[in-house]
């Protein structure tokens, strides 16, 4: 007994020696007073001790202004998925930095896309960390307002000189049922279809009859006439993708008008019966329901075995994540993923890709979309609003915001006078435009429990088409809207 | 089954073949996911990509398997752990990814200061339990007993909300200090900081104790008192003899209770996540990393598996070096507990 | 005779034993009995923006009421009778082909107790890349047409047709392979509390009973499993216990999904507090949750009595 015991005491003194130095290993990260050495690999402590000590800035003096993007200026990784948006902030951040110098500095803290807003929620909520300003889709607005996350910025936003250009209708889209302005949008990014020309010579369908015919012509070549996001993953954003592309097109919605759900109705189940004719004759592959962005894979056409598709309806800042592209031509675009989010560009100025708005269905007289927005709130409780403030007059500057909107914003200016920059002269913003014009609506129309919503539109929607291809539709549908309704009581 | 149960009973030597055959096959199905993580995470995106998957990426055009052609690629490992050049960093470099920066000290941290807690903890109660006699410890110990069944799951959004209350207790309080110049921004950042990595660990301390200190409570059951009562006859001061006497006998079921909730510690996610994950980036431990981690890195599975590979190998490691103390310890904490 | 020593100390070691149990007991009650009572209160209100406000009974009327709820009841009971059932049958499979002298036994038991260190997400992610269309090891091998996926890829893939829209009945694939899955993760733990029952069984009484002529399996039904069936008993109650609050794996493997799926009472607690941000209705579904426990708990305290001998 006393024998084993001491043999492991032994081994115990072992391993806590080997824990504790691997402990002092990490120490530099964790260690509440990182010494100068290690200063710079101290991701602990975002503030004074970013700033290199190099351009001997003096930090001290200047207020922190801390951000909220998905964006990670840190990670320098050339092949992840927000390479883009990445290397933008990386290189911004001096430049504000520089232009605020003993004013402001910029911190940002890296969130993941599809929990930013429950975050940003919880975190109001839950007195946690509140960032001065997040970089968010206006379709967050609702449940910001419900919760009472975000600042009222109708007065600031209206004394501004460059409030006369903003599109009215993205501001409509940042004002709450109170008429009062809570967000200030910097691009649009409506739903649209990319589609290669080599696949649809006449150019994109007019109407569903059109498509599904083209489309039985397609899978004789083997080629799938579309692909889209139809995964119930990611909480349910499929609702406010192609689902809801496809509804609006056929003259749906999802609500009353009310504030109540409305799924049952006629034009919802010809769309749904339409979208299920889709997956039934195998006119899309099984990528477009697995999740993780596996639907993109099939619109490049990089991969000589993975299935290949000849459309892809989804948010105009879809090139940045679609790429490396392949012509069905054989023409390839970019080799590698490109931080500059340049090869669907590419394509898409070559003529090979082009850029359509939805078909029309079930005689819907013109198609229909959802209109994401790429804007910034000021959360309640936000310590550096003044910080949050400047940023953003920073970026109405063309000189700051032409980058902006192409690179995180992934759309078309809000900003009037940016789109009469040069940059924005390009066949895809010009296609973008001319698709999106006047069609598209946020998805959420007055609904206000938007992530139970999207939720159990996904699911539905999936069930029907998917999972369940002989189900009732009509009964399904109804029992969404219950199920949502009932809240409401 | 019954062939196996058989070859038990009867001892024959054909039987023995058939009964290490199929221990071995249950090995293999126990350690290949583990195995092939590890070899995927030295893969390249091609090999990673290809139809149909290979285990190795070592065919060649003419032969399946050549161990000369083997591409193995140290890319995922790269891409985690992320060197840079800085010459103000030690040695010239700096670890740039946040998993290993910052999220894997992090874990360290917790499992150990948590496991530590848990150690101390229990063994004051184990023993207090073991030797004196009171009412209600009938009582005491099959509530205790109960506990360990409970989940942190149902308690979390208690949980959260009690951590949310402190912040928001002492919040204004660093704020004035903030104001009056008693204390620069980073200091109050690092104390809310400190305040919740330490609300987290008790957090984990109270989830693990009562299965601990039931380990300890059967373990100081075992050691007889006379032993203690000899130190005392000896004239040894109550300090002397615990820690000369009855810390040493104790040893082994403290050692128990610090690796189950060192291992228990490093795996936990859910309330780590919810409790930190979302709000306080920096406090987040190296599962939630890794899960972080998947939501910008879609594709490229060499990436995710070198991340997994960095997570469970601390812990595979720490588990073979004590595995005897693992089985005591959870055959102690199994049976009685 | 410790009490004796203690009489004649100061008051201080006279009480030694409540100090002793003080801080200990202080953590218990803050982490496990408060947030209980916690979460009952929170369970009785709505909150909004932050704030607070008491509703009686209407998150529980609400809740009980949605076809969420009903669905992903359905879903716990398969994943449970799945996960439970497998896992004990592989792992008295595994035990009596260990419970043998074998000269590389103590490596065999180190080795297929490598799982149980390993953390549920990860373990997620593991099978996950297993599964994958493309790169998975295993695609090649459930695209088998005994396996019915009819080449579609495993996790994604539709059950047969549902014995009526409202059952989620037969469940998905992905069901299943979630079922494998946390089964793995389960089988080396369990295997270890059936090896430790099944070695307390006097080796002669088998032994005798195989020269008097019994054949393998009455003795196995006669004389092993009514010695190891209590172990047996703690171990189901161990298993149904992790299963019912296991999040891990779900989160990581399948999120829920495809649909709803897999959407366990678990998971289903954590999408509504922290996706949808409802407290209430989440602390009405962790005291739903809670309750079920308390059962099981309870349950196995009486039953076992292997645990209540040793007070």
């Amino acid at each position: 007994m006393q024998q084993t015991s001491t043999k492991r005491s032994i081994t115990f003194a072992a391993l806590t020696a080997t824990v504790a130095l691997l402990a002092a290993c990490g120490a530099p990260a964790a260690a509440p007073a990182p010494s100068p050495t290690a200063a710079p690999a101290a991701t602990q402590a975002p503030a004074a001790t970013e700033v290199p000590a190099a351009t001997a800035t003096p930090a001290k003096q200047a207020t922190e202004f801390v951000t909220w993007y998905q964006y990670d200026e840190k990670n320098e990784d050339p092949k992840n998925d927000e390479a883009v948006g990445n290397a933008y902030l990386r290189e911004s951040m001096p430049k504000f930095n520089a232009a605020f110098k003993d004013q402001f500095v910029w911190v940002n803290q890296p969130q993941q896309w599809q929990k930013m807003v429950t975050s940003l929620v919880t975190a109001v909520q839950a007195g946690g960390e509140v960032p001065d300003l997040m970089h968010t889709g206006a379709s967050a607005l609702p449940v910001f307002l419900k919760q009472g996350t975000v600042q009222d910025l109708t007065d600031w936003v209206k004394a501004q000189p460059w409030f006369a250009d903003l599109d009215p209708s993205a501001v409509q889209a940042c004002t709450g049922p109170d008429d009062r302005i809570y967000c200030v949008p910097l691009a649009e990014q409506p739903n649209v279809v990319f589609y290669w020309k080599d696949y649809f010579p006449n150019g994109f369908p007019k109407t569903a009859d059109e498509f599904l015919k083209r489309a039985a012509e397609l899978k004789q070549e083997n080629v799938y006439a579309i692909t889209y996001f139809g995964s119930t993953g990611f909480e349910g954003d499929a609702a406010t993708r192609y689902f809801y592309s496809v509804i609006a097109s056929f003259g749906g919605r999802y609500d009353d008008g009310q504030g109540n759900m409305k799924l049952n109705t006629p034009e919802n189940i010809k769309a749904i019966e339409f979208m299920r004719e889709i997956v039934q004759k195998g006119y899309s592959s099984d990528n477009v329901f697995l999740g993780d962005f596996k639907e993109e894979n099939d619109l490049k056409g990089i991969d000589p075995n993975a299935p290949r598709a000849a459309s892809f309806p989804t948010g105009s800042f879809g090139y940045r994540y679609i790429q490396p592209v392949k012509a069905p031509n054989g023409t390839q675009y970019g080799n590698d993923f490109d931080p500059t989010g340049g090869p669907m560009l590419e394509a898409i100025a070559a003529g090979d890709m082009a850029i359509s708005a939805m078909f029309t269905g079930g005689g819907a007289a013109q198609p229909g979309c959802h209109i994401g927005l790429s804007s910034f709130v000021i959360p309640a409780g936000a310590r550096n609003p003044d910080g949050a403030k400047a940023y953003i007059n920073w970026l109405m500057d063309p000189a700051n915001g032409v980058e902006w909107v192409q690179k995180p914003g992934g759309g078309l200016p809000v900003n009037q006078k940016l789109m009469q920059e040069k940059v924005f002269d390009t066949p895809f913003y010009k296609q973008a435009a001319a698709a999106s014009a006047g069609l598209c609506k946020p998805w959420y129309g007055s609904l206000v429990r938007l992530p139970e919503a999207k939720q159990i539109i996904a699911a539905t929607i999936f069930d029907l088409i998917k999972a369940n291809p002989t189900a009732d539709i009509a009964a399904a549908l109804q029992r969404a809207d219950d199920e949502y309704n009932r809240g409401n009581q | 089954m019954m062939a196996t149960y058989r070859a038990f009973a009867a001892r024959k030597p054909a039987a023995r073949i058939a009964a290490n055959i199929a221990a071995i096959g249950v090995c293999f199905i126990m350690i290949f996911p583990v195995f092939s993580t590890l070899v995927l995470s030295f893969k390249q995106q091609a090999d990673v990509i290809r139809t149909p998957p290979q285990l190795f990426p070592c065919d060649t055009p003419s032969e399946p398997f050549n161990i000369a052609a083997c591409r193995f690629f140290i890319e995922g490992y790269q891409r985690i752990i992320d060197l840079q050049p800085n010459p103000q960093a030690l040695l010239g470099t700096e670890v740039r990814g946040r998993i290993i920066n910052t999220y894997l000290p992090n874990t360290i941290f917790y499992s150990v200061t948590g496991a530590l807690m848990v150690t101390v903890l229990a063994g004051s109660a184990g023993y207090a339990f073991s030797r004196y006699e009171f009412r209600g410890k009938r009582v005491l110990l099959i509530g205790i007993l109960a506990i360990t069944g409970i989940p942190l799951l149902t308690n979390l959004l208690a949980l959260y909300q009690i951590v949310v209350d402190l912040r928001k207790a002492t919040g204004p309080l660093f704020d004035q200090l903030v104001a009056n110049g008693a204390l620069t921004r980073d200091t109050a950042r690092l104390l809310r900081d400190w305040q919740d990595r330490i609300t987290l660990v008790c957090i984990y301390a109270g989830f693990f104790l009562p299965l601990s200190i039931w380990i300890v409570k059967g373990f100081f059951d075992t050691i007889p008192h006379e032993l203690e009562e000899a130190a005392f006859i000896d004239g040894a001061s109550p300090a002397q003899a615990l820690t000369r006497v009855i810390v040493p006998l104790a040893m082994p079921s403290l050692l128990a209770a610090f690796l189950l909730t060192f291992v228990g510690i490093w795996n936990e996610f859910i309330a780590n996540y919810l409790i930190v994950g979302t709000s306080r980036q920096n406090l987040r431990s190296v599962i939630v990393g890794v899960y972080d981690l998947t939501g910008s890195n879609l594709i490229n599975y060499q990436v995710l598996a070198a991340a997994c590979v960095l997570v469970m190998l601390p812990v595979i490691v720490v588990f073979l070096a004590a595995r005897h103390t693992f089985f005591q310890a959870m055959l102690e904490g199994a049976v009685k507990g | 005779m410790l009490r004796t020593r203690s009489r004649r100390g100061g008051f201080f070691a006279r009480t030694l034993p409540f100090w002793l149990l003080f801080v200990p007991m202080l953590f218990i009650v803050c982490v496990q009995l408060y947030p209980g009572f916690y979460t009952f209160g929170l369970s009785l209100n709505s909150m909004v923006a932050g704030a607070r406000k008491f509703v009686g009974l209407q998150n529980y009327s609400r809740f009980f009421g949605s076809s969420a709820f009903h669905e992903s009841l359905v879903h716990t009971a398969v994943f449970l009778a799945g996960y439970v059932s497998l896992t004990l049958l592989a792992s008295l499979a595994v035990v009596l082909v260990l419970n043998r002298k074998m000269k590389f036994s103590p490596l065999y038991i180190t080795l297929i107790f490598i799982p149980w260190v390993l953390s549920d997400v990860i373990v997620g992610y593991v099978w996950k890349l297993f599964v994958d269309p493309g790169a998975g090891l295993l695609t090649p091998l459930f695209s088998l047409p005994i396996f019915g996926l009819n080449g579609q890829p495993l996790l994604i893939a539709s059950p047969p047709a549902q014995l009526s829209p409202n059952v989620p009945f037969p469940p998905a694939p992905a069901m299943l392979y979630l079922i494998a899955a946390a089964s793995w993760k389960a089988l080396p733990f369990t295997s270890l509390l059936l090896l430790a029952a099944l070695q307390t069984v006097p080796k002669e009484l088998v032994e005798s009973a195989r020269i008097d002529g019994a054949s393998s399996w009455s003795t196995f039904r006669l004389i092993t499993l009514p010695l190891i069936l209590p172990m047996i008993l703690v171990a189901l109650f161990n298993l149904t216990l992790s299963g019912m609050n296991g999040v891990g794996m779900v989160f990581s493997l399948t999120g829920g999904g495809p649909g709803t799926a897999t959407m366990v009472l678990s998971y289903l607690l954590y999408s509504i507090g922290f996706t949808q941000i409802d407290f209430g209705q989440a602390a009405a579904l962790s005291v739903f949750i809670f309750g079920i426990n308390l059962i099981l708990i309870v349950v196995s305290l009486r039953i076992s009595r292997s645990r209540a001998e040793l007070i």
